[in-house]
């Protein structure tokens, strides 16, 4: 390598170098407005001022969903949204999206009623990362191995090669 | 050495014959001979691969637990993201050959390369939308990997305008590979976004070899299909590479034939 | 066809749609100059 372009890599290096620490600080300085919801903990910790919409989002907890009509005739929820700790009850109008169940991941947009409760204006469906087929997941079920009500499925490797009806796991 | 091919792009040190070892394939003679071979194997393998990786997944693989049907819009939107990414980190590359060894094939090749990862990053979110209104219940939010997402998309398509923008085309690559490179710092965060902060989008399934969160049966067809796009991405920016150097060698051409016939008349 | 099908099929068609436009006009415009490089040059210096 010349002299020449070694100096051309050292400067692109420092540039890179210099760049990298500007970003990483930057964006250690933006954390808190980079999360897309806060958690039930973080709420109730730090209970945003006024009536301030904001997003809250957690697992729906097991057993608290009550589905309903509102009073303008279109379906409505009430359930808990949870981290494990802490749990906030969830009121909405309105139509849930596909995958929204009891154990499921949901992002809810609102603001939270002096009594602790949440009027939600927007739910969202969270899908987590796991992905099997449905023979897969009911055989899990049946031998008991899994509730998906109760939260995430097993360790991937004692499911992700199961064989499906019939069908070899390849 | 072979300074008739280079022609037209103002001397380099490419063709300095010291500089052999590290410029093997900036020759374009032998860039075009070396890579014309490949060609049609490169689209035949697209092809095959391709179109049995889309049957697969759109038609053999099973539905998801609690995605049903949908969850086929991976095989399609998956491949597009590692595109999307992996071509970026590809540009970024090149930018650095472009800038430190003044590799004339390497601006070429990225002129060439920066449409085509444009088009992968905006289908990556074409198809995200689509997958995620039935899934989530939204076309769009504003969370940390769909944003960074969109702001690949404008990198993609700023390098593209930058590189064009230039009368002196060895002028335009290089604040094209300085703004590549400054880029990307966005990768790792596209990347890492969902494990970083909290995001509505959910993180990696096929993190490690030996365990991703998916079930073969949609693994499989996944990684057939991520190929398939790969090697079609590959085949296409390859040729348009290839066309390239050969419309730049032809207007090499017809400037010394216009030299000549003012010189006889 | 359901809402899901439609969704499915036009995430299909968009990336089939484009990668298959990218890769004929890739296609033609290396044959185009190929061809064109081809009566400059009949000798075929470049092969």
């Amino acid at each position: 390598m010349t002299h020449k372009k070694r100096r051309r890599l050292m400067v692109l290096l420092l540039a890179g170098l210099g760049l990298g620490t500007a970003t990483a600080l930057t964006l250690t300085a933006f954390q808190d407005n980079i999360v897309f919801f806060f958690s039930p903990s973080d709420v109730l910790a730090n209970r945003p001022a006024g009536e301030r919409a904001f997003r809250l989002g957690g697992l729906v907890e097991a057993g608290s969903v009550e589905r309903g009509t509102g009073t303008d005739g279109r379906p409505a929820a009430t359930f808990r949204v949870t981290d494990g700790a802490q749990a906030i009850t969830v009121t909405y109008t309105g139509v849930l999206p596909d995958l929204f169940r009891e154990g499921q991941g949901v992002v809810t947009l609102g603001r939270l009623l002096p009594d602790n409760t949440f009027r939600a204006s927007e739910v969202l469906a969270r899908h987590d990362e796991t992905y099997m087929p449905p023979e897969v997941a009911d055989a899990l079920r049946r031998a008991g191995h899994w509730n998906p009500a109760q939260g995430a499925a097993p360790p991937a490797e004692t499911w992700n090669t199961a064989p499906r009806d019939g069908r070899s796991g390849g | 050495m072979d300074g008739r091919l280079t022609a037209g792009t103002g001397a380099t040190d490419a063709t300095r014959p010291g500089a052999r070892s590290l410029h093997r394939f900036a020759n374009p003679g032998r860039f075009l001979r070396a890579t014309g071979r490949l060609m049609p194997f490169l689209w035949a393998a697209a092809v095959l691969v391709l179109g049995f990786g889309l049957v697969w997944g759109l038609v053999l693989s099973p539905a998801d637990w609690q995605q049903g049907e949908t969850v086929r819009i991976m095989y399609v939107h998956v491949p597009m993201a590692w595109l999307a990414m992996g071509g970026y980190t590809g540009l970024a590359v090149l930018s650095v050959m472009s800038l430190i060894w003044r590799h004339p094939l390497a601006d070429l090749t990225a002129r060439e390369l920066s449409p085509v990862g444009a088009a992968a990053t905006a289908l990556c979110l074409a198809t995200g939308s689509l997958w995620g209104k039935p899934m989530w219940g939204t076309w769009w939010v504003w969370d940390a990997r769909l944003t960074s997402v969109l702001v690949l998309f404008f990198l993609w398509l700023g390098h593209a305008a930058l590189v064009r923008a230039f009368d002196d085309a060895e002028r335009g690559a290089r604040a094209g590979a300085i703004l590549a490179l400054v880029g990307i710092v966005n990768v790792p965060i596209v990347k890492f976004s969902v494990d970083w902060w909290n995001t509505l989008h959910q993180p990696a399934s096929v993190t490690r070899l030996n365990a991703p969160g998916m079930h073969v049966d949609i693994l499989y067809p996944l990684l057939v299909c991520a190929l398939g796009f790969s090697l079609l991405f590959g085949a296409v920016v390859l040729a348009r590479t290839r066309a390239a150097v050969m419309e730049r060698r032809v207007r090499a051409l017809q400037l010394a034939r216009a030299r000549r016939e003012d010189a006889v008349a | 066809m359901t809402l899901h099908w439609w969704h499915i099929t036009a995430s299909y068609a968009l990336v089939l749609g484009t990668f298959g436009a990218l890769a004929v006009g890739a296609a033609l415009r290396h044959r185009a100059a190929k061809r064109l490089l081809a009566t400059l040059d009949p000798r075929g210096e470049r092969a």
